[in-house]
């Protein structure tokens, strides 16, 4: 099981009997530091009070995974907000009027920490399977509910969600009126942090001497951190681990320059020289870096090294074109992956067996192919670039094997 | 030539290589889009002009101008660059992959 129910905080507010065990329907609310976390607690506590729930079950997905360096301290983080989220319901079980809320189960849970979580899809899937083990058929979403960091580009989670049968409904809560206590302190770190790089890049082009610079460079920083700093970043960045992960960048660095170099050599003998053929293929590699930055970064790497190019990534996998077998190859032995394992989480997480070790690659073209083209049908055989005189009297009959 | 030195010297040497060598790795690429039959191996080719073609230019004028203002502002060009590059070439692909184009492959017709 991927999940790990935590019985002791589990609570039977006002602590007796079973005489509210008649609605017998159980929701799961997946929690986060929110602006409006509190007040969804309330909402679903309201809303238990009224009949509509026996038990509530509040769960944090976990977006590390167990084991990795710094996954101690957001678990232990979890469970604070676990904690504070259980004893708000708490309290409002006890405010309720009456005997109304003492038939209500409040329970917390961590779970998902046993392996990357990527898109809406993977929480989904983690939710709905504790939802089933714990007999719960609603869902409700706080609204500002944002597990996959600022990744705007994913589908809603609430969208994913609709595809199951779980009822699912958004708790009707505005932000909050007083200043929130969770966050407020997270975004401070983020915003000095964006602030203080913005304002170092300003004189890097300006001039720290002049008074002038100061006022506009100030500003602009300002301005910068106000829009940006919840987006640039999906963590706070923290004192042991950021200037870790910057030192080594720093080391990588060189060794991806070396590779590229090695890569842009490569390829352009097979360019140049027109005897060397091509032979490009689509390939699937599942990488197991964690989602958000650590994927970026692998995935900009491997553009970044001619001969393979990033085309789509879906959660953990890559879509990866490559233009020679060698790229191919260097790809499935996953070098790159572990020096990005090496820049976020060291080197003790940095030697992983190789994709290919793994059996997580596939090659999806060619006479090798193990998989078929994840494609989206369309036109696929339009000629891309009709420069050639040659190529126009060919796209007849082409690619009906897509 | 005597009045550089021997550091003057090497120094003229490098911005006189690294220039050429941008200057090839700028014709690997255009050769390469020319040469490469879809939109997939030209995204390949046509980053290499961005990293070594680009990157060596950019390294012949921070050479140049010496390690002051503009020398130290096109390192960070070069950075930009190396960060953008990959996101661009992803983005191409992305949107050909998903206008449903399938990758040449050998033994494909198209050409």
């Amino acid at each position: 099981m991927w999940w790990v129910t935590d019985a002791t905080v589990a609570a039977e507010a006002g602590g007796s009997d079973e005489t509210g065990s008649e609605p017998q329907s159980a929701v799961v609310v997946p929690v986060e530091p929110s602006p409006t976390l509190r007040a969804t607690v309330s909402h679903v506590v309201e809303a238990a009070v009224d009949g509509e729930f026996s038990a509530i079950h509040f769960v944090e997905i976990a977006s590390w995974r167990d084991g990795d360096p710094g996954s101690d301290d957001r678990t232990a983080e979890a469970r604070r907000v676990l904690e504070r989220v259980v004893a708000w319901a708490e309290a409002d079980l006890d405010d309720a009027d009456g005997d109304a809320g003492d038939g209500v189960t409040v329970v917390s849970a961590l779970i998902g920490a046993e392996g990357y979580l990527f898109g809406p899809e993977d929480y989904v899937e983690v939710l709905a399977g504790y939802a089933e083990e714990h007999g719960a058929d609603a869902v409700v979403l706080d609204p500002e509910y944002t597990p996959v960091g600022n990744t705007t580009l994913l589908q809603p989670l609430e969208f994913a969600l609709s595809n199951t049968s779980l009822d699912v409904r958004t708790a009707p809560v505005g932000r909050p009126t007083r200043p929130e206590r969770l966050r407020s302190e997270a975004t401070g770190v983020r915003f000095a942090a964006m602030f203080g790089l913005s304002l170092a890049f300003y004189f890097v082009l300006g001039d720290p001497l002049y008074w002038f610079d100061w006022a506009t460079g100030v500003a602009t920083a300002a301005i910068v951190s106000i829009t940006l700093s919840r987006i640039s970043f999906d963590a706070d960045p923290a004192v042991p681990r950021t200037p870790l992960r910057l030192v080594r960048g720093a080391i990588y660095v060189p060794v991806l320059l070396y590779e590229i170099l090695v890569a842009n050599l490569v390829v352009a003998r097979v360019i140049l020289d027109p005897r060397l053929p091509i032979d490009p293929t689509m390939n699937r590699v599942r990488v197991i870096v964690g989602s958000g930055l650590p994927l970026m970064t692998l995935a900009n790497s491997i553009t970044l090294t001619p001969g393979t190019l990033t085309v789509r990534a879906r959660d953990s996998d890559l879509y990866v074109h490559s233009l020679l077998p060698w790229a191919r190859e260097g790809l499935f032995d996953g070098s790159l992956e572990r020096w990005t394992r090496f820049v976020y989480y060291g080197r003790s997480a940095a030697r992983p067996p190789t994709p290919r070790e793994r059996d997580d690659y596939a090659i999806l073209q060619g006479p090798d192919a193990t998989e078929e083209l994840p494609i989206a049908a369309g036109d696929g055989g339009a000629v891309p670039d009709g420069r050639d005189d040659d190529a126009t009297d060919v796209a007849e009959e082409e690619v009906t094997d897509a | 030539m005597d009045s550089l030195g021997t550091v003057g010297t090497l120094r003229v040497g490098l911005i006189v290589a690294f220039t050429l060598l941008g200057l090839f790795f700028s014709f690997v690429s255009m050769t390469g889009v020319l040469r490469l039959p879809d939109v997939y191996s030209r995204a390949h080719t046509a980053s290499q002009a961005d990293t070594l073609g680009a990157g060596f230019g950019l390294a012949a004028v921070a050479l140049a101008v010496g390690w002051e203002g503009a020398g130290f502002k096109s390192v960070l060009l070069l950075f930009f660059i190396f960060v953008t590059n990959p996101t661009a070439a992803h983005a191409i692909a992305r949107a050909a992959f998903e206008e449903g184009i399938v990758p040449w492959t050998e033994g494909d017709d198209r050409r």
